[in-house]
């Protein structure tokens, strides 16, 4: 009895009367610090801490050791200026819009199919796989496929096609986006079929027997009912394209050198002109990944401008 | 009579061409289905094969049964190429790593969900941001980082890396699901007494067992193919990790050695281990995904 009454007691007598809560709020209180600081401590000193390093360092030109000489914007406007950040540029956004657009195609083709299938489970979970498998690994299967006297060839050769040049410096880059949209077509359908699954049934159930076929189903019924779950994925794309590295590294990339520059997105050139090529061009790389990130995000901010309406409720 | 009839005709080849087309709109998206599921067992298979076969028979015939069934490539891989080495390394730092990724953010995580503070919403939403800072902005500055305490060229600075990056998706994922779960029992047991850390490891966290095991098993995997942090912290074969070791190989066969088998070894050691996983866990995984973008 005394302990309870004691209970009661605690929170108006510890706390100052504008904090005054149930117990629960109280403890609750008392309790966040200890529990939230050490993951915010190790956050702050591996996210924070070099997020502002990097904009410091973008604005130098330094080696990674010795004296730093500052060169203010002239890293940006050097960058603008080069050809090799302008392919590396235009990769990444190739990747972003062409390949994004194929993945999202794909994956509602998938979508589709799968959502009123046999075996629905089994087939997604193997669509599913390629994502949790290193790139290197898939890049280099890829590669011995399609290389001159790949595995691809050799079987064409038996119909009596003569070898194609798949990864020639012109198709090098087509092949590669190919393989993306492989490796990233199970996760969007996946997250898509998600959100697909959340749609009740009467509404398909209705749409048939107003006459829809599988088409009308899906651009009337699937399509705007799954607007916000698309929405969320295309943002998450946004945010996974850009990280792309070890797929294209491993194309022609070891850990001796790099893939030809043809190839490089915003990751290899980060990498390539700084550890990679043995440059260290810190602040140059620097102001590269960072020019990269702030078009992304605008990029990001776009798409949920856009996409931004009234939750529906179904 | 007559009209009627040509009307019922002209309505049935609508019919049947609008037939034709849903049936179009039905089947070219299930082969699509059939298509990819098809090529990536194909892709397995043939790697499994191809690591037991001579490069000639990779290349002449890549889809028969190896001539004969020997370990000579796995040996290759494991001993002389430093996949043994590179996959006790991989396995202890993301092993640390992932176990501190969990006992970092599920408390995190915890109180995030449940404090309606406006410092607890803004930390959520820097977590959250960092999920959208790429490896290469970070990477120089926690090269540089490192090497002024050391603790470059060494799996320990690895460890704090790869816990660090590890955080904010975990962070995301385990807030939104402590959220889905109801507060009256950790009312309850805050109020008969047992105190805010009883709570927490004895109500909360059985409750959230199926999250933490998905947060556990994606930060494992994720981290187990990491490659830009480690290329560019480790420089010396014996801290290889799986990932440095398969591009370090890559560049041995291409400058040579030709030995595909032996690579294509290498890359089984790699993969293995997550289809275990994905076999084992793989629809909790699915879920944990979904459930994670649908928030």
């Amino acid at each position: 009895m005394t302990l309870l009454h004691e209970r009661r007691d605690a929170p108006t007598r510890s706390v100052p009367p504008e904090r005054r809560g149930s117990p629960v709020d109280v403890m609750r209180r008392r309790m966040f610090w200890p529990f939230v600081a050490p993951a915010t401590a190790l956050f702050v000193v591996f996210f924070v801490g070099p997020t502002i390093g990097v904009i410091w360092i973008s604005l130098n030109e330094w080696a990674g050791a010795g004296p730093m000489s500052w060169r203010g914007l002239k890293n940006y406007v050097t960058l603008v200026q080069d050809p090799t950040f302008q392919t590396a540029f235009s990769n990444s956004m190739k990747i972003l819009v062409l390949v994004g657009g194929c993945v999202f195609l794909a994956s509602f083709a998938l979508t589709a199919a799968l959502r009123e299938m046999k075996g629905k489970r089994l087939a997604r979970s193997i669509i599913f796989f390629p994502v949790l498998v290193s790139g290197i690994v898939i890049a280099l299967v890829w590669g011995i496929l399609f290389q001159h006297g790949g595995t691809v060839n050799s079987v064409l050769g038996n119909f009596g096609v003569e070898p194609i040049s798949w990864l020639n410096s012109s198709n090098m880059f087509t092949m590669i986006g190919l393989g993306m949209v492989w490796i990233n077509v199970g996760l969007y359908t996946t997250i898509i079929l998600a959100g697909v699954d959340r749609i009740p049934i009467y509404l398909y159930e209705e749409a048939s027997l107003a006459g829809a076929n599988a088409w009308q189903r899906f651009r009337y019924v699937t399509l705007p009912l799954s607007r916000d779950v698309v929405s969320v994925a295309a943002v998450l794309w946004t945010i996974e394209s850009i990280k792309i590295f070890e797929f294209i590294f491993a194309f022609g990339g070891t850990t001796n050198d790099m893939p030809p520059t043809s190839v490089w997105n915003s990751a290899l050139f980060v990498y390539g002109e700084s550890f990679g090529s043995s440059a260290y061009r810190f602040g140059y790389a620097s102001a590269s990944a960072l020019l990269m990130l702030l078009v992304f995000t605008a990029f990001v901010v776009l798409l949920r401008r856009l996409t931004h309406r009234e939750p529906l409720e179904f | 009579m007559k009209g009627q009839d040509v009307a019922t005709t002209g309505r049935n080849t609508a019919r049947a061409h609008r037939h034709t087309v849903a049936n179009f709109v039905k089947k070219a998206p299930r082969s699509l289905v059939w298509l990819l599921v098809a090529a990536n067992i194909a892709v397995l298979v043939f790697m499994v094969l191809a690591s037991f076969k001579t490069s000639g028979e990779i290349f002449d015939s890549p889809w028969s049964l190896p001539e004969e069934w020997n370990l000579d490539n796995w040996t290759e891989a494991w001993v002389t190429s430093g996949f043994g080495q590179a996959a006790r390394n991989t396995v202890i730092v993301v092993a640390a790593a992932s176990v501190s990724v969990i006992a970092l953010s599920a408390p995190a995580a915890y109180v995030l969900s449940r404090s309606q503070s406006r410092m607890a919403s803004g930390l959520t939403v820097a977590f959250v941001m960092g999920i959208g800072i790429p490896s290469q902005v970070l990477v120089i500055p926690i090269f540089v980082m490192l090497a002024e305490v050391g603790l470059v060229n060494s799996l320990p600075g690895l460890y704090f890396v790869y816990t660090a990056l590890g955080l904010p998706f975990s962070v995301f994922l385990l807030t939104g699901f402590f959220r889905s779960l109801p507060s009256e029992l950790e009312e309850a047991a805050l109020l008969d007494g047992a105190g805010p850390l009883r709570t927490f490891f004895r109500v909360m966290l059985p409750l959230a067992r199926s999250g933490i095991i998905t947060a556990l098993t994606l930060t494992i995997l994720s981290l187990w193919n990491e490659t830009l942090m480690a290329l560019v912290l480790l420089q010396e074969t014996a801290n290889y990790t799986l990932s440095v070791a398969l591009l370090a190989f890559l560049s041995t066969v291409q400058y040579g050695s030709g030995s595909y088998g032996a690579l294509l070894a290498g890359a089984c050691i790699v993969v293995l281990p997550t289809l275990a996983v994905y076999i084992w866990l793989g629809r909790r995984l699915i879920e944990g995904i979904s459930l994670g973008s649908g928030k």
